[in-house]
């Protein structure tokens, strides 16, 4: 279980920058993410879900308040809160196979071991036989997925996506999302997610938050009542349709209540 | 152009390389014989006069002299070199101390220390060794800093998301991915320290092939002088090779291509 508690963050600009005020990136956020759920995190760009997202995975510090997970506070990174990067971050030189098996390789895993393990979750997420190939030779979509694999090696409780098919084509992202859902319906871990996508927050997640921007704030969390297993006809269902429309309206409300600060009003 | 038989021979390496060759040969040729000083020896005398001073014992023995400076001077800008460099890309506050120094290093002119260097040095192989070291040093830390700093925030967030101490970071991480980098700062350097080599033998004291090049020099030999100059070309030219050739196999992730292929 995670739990976010009166969480704060303010960037300050660096020395020297002037005219750059403070940034309030969150503004006392609550939430409480329950195991095994799937979490979205919307919203315009600064609203501090990436923020978030790294604090909860250890990479940004905590400025007020607290996360916790399973109990233990948050203080540094850590291979229980696994991350997903949208840039993939693999390593150019190692082939899937060790970039899969690189958080066991982290933590002292015997090589045959895993090895082993790494091949399961190859086949896994769909990239049997390209175990010995370099990252260069694979495309935006195949390096996401070793680096879904290389995070669930590592058997975390939590997995953290920062907009993980932002960076793939339309096509290949459509893809994507439907290959997360199938592995994910293989042993459902907890997961936030963050995306820019309303499409994709709706369809992949249990609950779906809202954040709001400067102060980044939630403005809204939607629980999605679509039944498990998911799939891409869910996204002519009703309820999806008219859980976007809500989600849209509070988008725009919230984009409207910009305007006047940005126009000087 | 349409890919014919002919059309892929004359864009293939080797007669790529050959091309400029034969045309610097020529002009240099053509050239000295119109000019037709005294001094400057046209392309075949050149040539004829390499055949014949490679034949010397002395050649090679004053190619062994020198070329201990290189050893010295070069491996122990290797052994600092890639060390502080790597210091200097990963903890800001040794880069901000040294940055002013690498700059002063990289712009100095070696003349104007020499006579610094005698006066600490004398005029031994330690002293050719120092030239030779500072000529390389830069070139090789300033590279092992850039490969360190390049290194994508993202793959050191990722190796820390997984666990990974600072040893680890740089065993597994760091290191190779500033591995093509470092072996830039081998190559340039290398060049550089060849440049040094020399000139400590023409400013500092004449042994070796400085000596042999102001011996013919001013016994008034041009196929000679322009013979040796061939010569410790050539040697630059195999060693790059050598450098070039232990990076392709070591770092076989280095080359992103930018090079259009229409």
């Amino acid at each position: 279980m995670i739990d976010i508690s009166h969480v704060s963050k303010t960037f300050h600009p660096r020395a020297g920058r002037r005219g750059t005020q403070p940034v309030t990136a969150l503004d006392d956020v609550n939430l409480t993410i329950g195991d095994n759920e799937f979490v979205t995190l919307i919203g315009p760009s600064g609203c501090g879900k990436t923020t978030l997202l790294r604090m909860v995975a250890g990479l940004t510090s905590v400025d007020e308040g607290l996360i916790r997970v399973d109990g233990k506070v948050v203080r540094g990174p850590s291979p229980d809160r696994a991350m997903v990067f949208q840039a993939f971050a693999l390593m150019p030189w190692a082939s899937v196979l060790r970039n899969v098996a690189f958080g066991l390789e982290l933590r002292g895993t015997p090589k045959r071991e895993r090895e082993e393990l790494a091949r399961d979750l190859v086949r896994k997420v769909g990239l049997a036989g390209f175990e010995k190939s370099l990252p260069a030779e694979l495309s935006g979509g195949m390096r996401q997925r070793v680096g879904i694999a290389r995070a669930l090696a590592v058997n975390p409780s939590v997995l953290l996506m920062d907009e993980p098919f932002g960076a793939l084509d339309e096509q290949t992202k459509r893809m994507m999302q439907e290959e997360l859902l199938r592995i994910w319906e293989m042993e459902r871990k907890t997961v936030i997610f963050v995306t820019h996508s309303i499409d994709e927050a709706i369809l992949l997640a249990d609950r779906c938050v809202l954040m709001s921007a400067r102060p980044g704030r939630i403005h809204e969390i939607e629980t999605i009542h679509l039944p498990r297993p998911r799939s891409r006809a869910d996204e002519t269902s009703a309820e999806f349709i008219e859980t976007k429309a809500r989600l849209w309206d509070h988008l725009r409300s919230l984009q409207l209540a910009e305007e006047p600060k940005r126009v000087g009003v | 152009m349409r890919e014919t038989t002919l059309t892929r021979v004359l864009t293939s390496g080797p007669v790529l390389k050959v091309i400029p060759a034969v045309v610097f040969l020529g002009l240099w040729e053509v050239g000295a014989n119109w000019k037709d000083s005294l001094l400057i020896p046209n392309a075949s005398t050149t040539i004829r006069s390499t055949f014949e001073l490679v034949q010397r014992g002395e050649t090679w023995e004053a190619m062994w002299i020198s070329n201990q400076s290189l050893l010295l001077g070069f491996g122990m800008a290797v052994l600092t070199g890639i060390p502080s460099g790597l210091l200097m890309g990963r903890v800001r506050a040794i880069e901000k101390m040294a940055d002013v120094w690498m700059n002063v290093l990289v712009v100095l002119p070696m003349a104007m220390l020499m006579p610094v260097i005698i006066m600490s040095l004398g005029f031994d192989l330690r002293a050719r060794s120092l030239v030779v070291l500072l000529f390389a040093y830069p070139m090789v830390a300033v590279n092992a800093r850039a490969g360190v700093r390049e290194v994508p925030t993202d793959l050191i967030e990722m190796s820390r998301s997984f666990g990974a101490g600072e040893a680890q970071l740089w065993r597994k991480i760091l290191l190779p991915a500033a591995a093509p980098a470092i072996w830039t700062g081998l190559r340039v350097g290398l060049g550089r320290a060849i440049t040094g080599m020399i000139l400590a033998e023409l400013l500092l004291v004449s042994v070796g092939i400085g000596r042999l090049l102001q011996l013919y020099k001013g016994t008034f030999q041009p196929g000679n002088t322009y013979a040796i100059v061939a010569i410790v070309v050539a040697e630059s030219l195999v060693l790059m090779a050598v450098v070039r050739r232990l990076e392709h196999r070591l770092v076989p992730w280095a080359n992103d291509d930018a090079f259009s292929r229409t």
